[in-house]
């Protein structure tokens, strides 16, 4: 068995994309609290969005908050509150403060290490494990023998991203919002400035003179190729991963349907026990929808953005 | 009693920083700190600094704030073991599960976080404490008041950078992996310590990637002036007595890898201004600041100058790495 995953930001996003080749869904944006309707900060949108995920079948993740300051902790109890009384499968945290709030409050329920926990050995996931964390997502920075190595020593789920940009950076302030010329920001009746949302578009860092290019959502930098796996889901699911993810943070409702219907397919064909040779891979599909091409991250060993396929 | 903490990037610096007021030198183990080579001590010379350190009644602490591979973790401990045994203190450490590990193995050493950890908020303290850490470094963001409320509820150690961003582009330290994106280089030396080129989190040297220039573009413009994508911090001083009253423990000077007259100048300056602060009731730190104000100058000719040989070796490793995957490809 083997679930495929991937993130829903807000109900808008879960009204308009089919997500019905994805097995479970990491709700809620954990980059920024005022990402509009982002479900890690709007307890009260969260039921309708479970209700539904849960009818469909799929398992439902919740996503809290990476960098809560102290200011910040008050709103992620509170979300964590009304989490509680919902048929969620399981939190979310990328930050060690909110693992602890989480065992104060008296949750027993899974909880999942996210991108930015900084998890690098084995001995890090036996620590977090007695916090109650049952799966975590490994630095992108790991090889796929380091990933093996943390999944059967600890021994602990490990969920691994296949597809979709790397998170690279996360950061407390907006770039865009500091950056951008058309990121005017309003203010609202008492005063307080009022996100314009500029990053409901595109963003993307271009080294001035050279090849460097980086995509920006405003808190988050991610690469800008886009990591592709697929090629290696035969050797993956042979080497007994069975928890993929597909990161479509800020992708489109058709990047998001694609790649879940090309990678269900490969894992169907590598199911029935087609080998890499065999399998018909999609990369045409896949490239098209990657602006700046496509890369294996860390898996190999070499620079996140080196691509090196089946070899 | 207040620590002040300066780098040893050579061992002539580490030295030098004792002599010029420091209470204690952090020296970061080849391959095991997040710098790269040129700004790491060997063995001998580690050993050499620390029994100048006591010599002298002061400390040494141990920067092994990697975050390594799990199968390097034996050697980690070793390591540690054997510098505790020689006389170091302290060590500055950034994963957990090692954290944890020291704890357990060595409960006389002391524990320093390291910026890898991400703190950001109260609870993360708590965790840290409680896993072990003997003193931890707080991020910039947090206000002099946060920090007094730590202390009234923790008796853990409180330790701050003398540098911090002044506003915005605050990428969260220890949560960055743009260098070794475009830049990751990995191979194993003889005493099978894997070593990662472009990586600050694992040992190798950050490339400052986020320095060079950077058009920022969406679907429908191109905004404005070329830019980076971090500001850099700068040294403080005024927040002295703010901190120092706050219950803050210990203060680190930064410059692992700036020139050893210049950080030996800033440790002597600070020195001069802590000791003024500590011993009467109305310091006058306007003379530190102005000798503040060339230190900061001469700090920032050193960092660009650092950065464009970052870069530029980040653009080398760049075009290496994709040329070989082609040719792994063709």
């Amino acid at each position: 068995m083997y679930e495929l995953s991937t993130n829903c930001a807000n109900p808008k996003q879960l009204r308009q994309t089919d997500y019905s080749d994805y097995d479970a869904i990491y709700l809620g944006d954990f980059s920024c609290l005022e990402y509009p309707n982002n479900f890690s900060s709007h307890p009260q949108l969260l039921e309708a969005a479970v209700t539904q995920l849960k009818e469909q079948g799929k398992k439902v993740y919740l996503r809290l908050y990476a960098t809560p300051g102290n200011e910040d902790l008050p709103q992620v109890k509170e979300m964590i509150e009304a989490a509680l009384l919902l048929p969620i499968d399981a939190f979310e945290v990328h930050n060690l403060g909110v693992l602890r709030i989480l065992q104060q409050m008296g949750s027993t329920l899974p909880v999942h290490l996210g991108v930015f926990g900084n998890l690098y050995t084995d001995a890090t996931a036996r620590v977090l494990k007695d916090f109650g964390v049952t799966r975590v997502y490994p630095n992108p920075e790991l090889s796929l023998t380091e990933i093996h190595y943390i999944r059967e020593k600890t021994p602990i789920e490990v969920c691994l991203p296949v597809h979709g940009k790397i998170p690279l950076v996360i950061s407390e302030t907006c770039f865009i919002i500091e950056n951008s010329s058309c990121a005017t920001q309003k203010v609202d009746c008492n005063g307080k400035e009022v996100c314009n949302f500029p990053c409901s578009q595109d963003y993307w860092l271009n080294r001035s003179n050279g090849e460097w290019v980086l995509k920006d959502t405003g808190k988050m930098t991610l690469s800008g190729k886009d990591l592709c796996m697929i090629e290696h889901m035969p050797e993956l699911l042979r080497d007994g991963q069975n928890l993929f993810y597909v990161q479509s943070h800020g992708e489109t409702a058709e990047y998001v349907k694609t790649v879940g219907r090309l990678y269900r397919q490969a894992l169907q064909q590598a199911e029935q026990g087609q080998d890499e040779q065999e399998l018909q891979v999609p990369i045409d599909a896949l490239s098209a929808l990657s602006k700046e091409g496509l890369c294996n991250g860390y898996y190999f060993e070499g620079a996140g953005q080196t691509y090196i396929g089946r070899g | 009693m207040v620590m002040i903490m300066a780098p040893g990037g050579t061992k002539e610096m580490a030295l030098g920083v004792l002599d010029a007021g420091a209470d204690a030198t952090y020296v970061g183990v080849q391959g095991w700190s997040r710098r790269g080579n040129k700004d790491e001590l060997q063995d001998d010379d580690i050993h050499e600094v620390i029994d100048y350190a006591l010599e002298r009644d002061k400390n040494v602490r141990i920067v092994v704030n990697t975050l390594p591979s799990s199968t390097e973790i034996p050697m980690f401990l070793e390591r540690v073991k054997m510098y505790h045994e020689w006389g170091a203190k302290g060590f500055m450490i950034s994963d957990v599960g090692c954290m944890k590990l020291v704890n357990e193995q060595i409960p006389t050493a002391e524990i320093h976080t390291s910026v890898g950890c991400g703190i950001t908020n109260y609870a993360d303290v708590h965790f840290l404490s409680e896993l072990g850490a003997t003193y931890v470094v707080l991020p910039y963001r947090l206000s002099v008041e946060e920090i007094r409320q730590i202390k009234q509820e923790s008796n853990v150690g409180i330790e701050v950078f003398l540098f911090k961003t002044p506003s915005g582009g605050k990428i969260c330290p220890g949560k960055c992996m743009m260098s070794s994106y475009f830049s990751f280089e990995r191979w194993l030396d003889e005493t099978g310590k894997d070593h990662f080129f472009g990586s600050a989190s694992r040992g190798g040297d950050c490339l400052r990637v986020c320095q060079t220039m950077w058009d920022l573009e969406s679907e429908q413009q191109l905004h404005g002036q070329e830019m980076t994508i971090k500001s850099n911090p700068s040294l403080w001083l005024t927040e002295l007595p703010d901190y120092l009253s706050a219950g803050v423990e210990c203060l680190k000077v930064p410059g692992r890898d700036r020139s050893a007259p210049l950080v030996m100048d800033l440790t002597n300056c600070y020195r001069r201004a802590v000791d003024e602060i500590l011993s009467c009731d109305a310091p006058n730190l306007q003379r530190y600041e102005i000798e503040l104000q060339q230190l900061r100058h001469r700090w920032q000719q050193e960092r660009s100058k650092r950065d464009d040989r970052l870069i530029d070796s980040a653009l080398a490793a760049s075009s290496k790495a994709l040329i070989s995957t082609d040719r792994l490809r063709a």
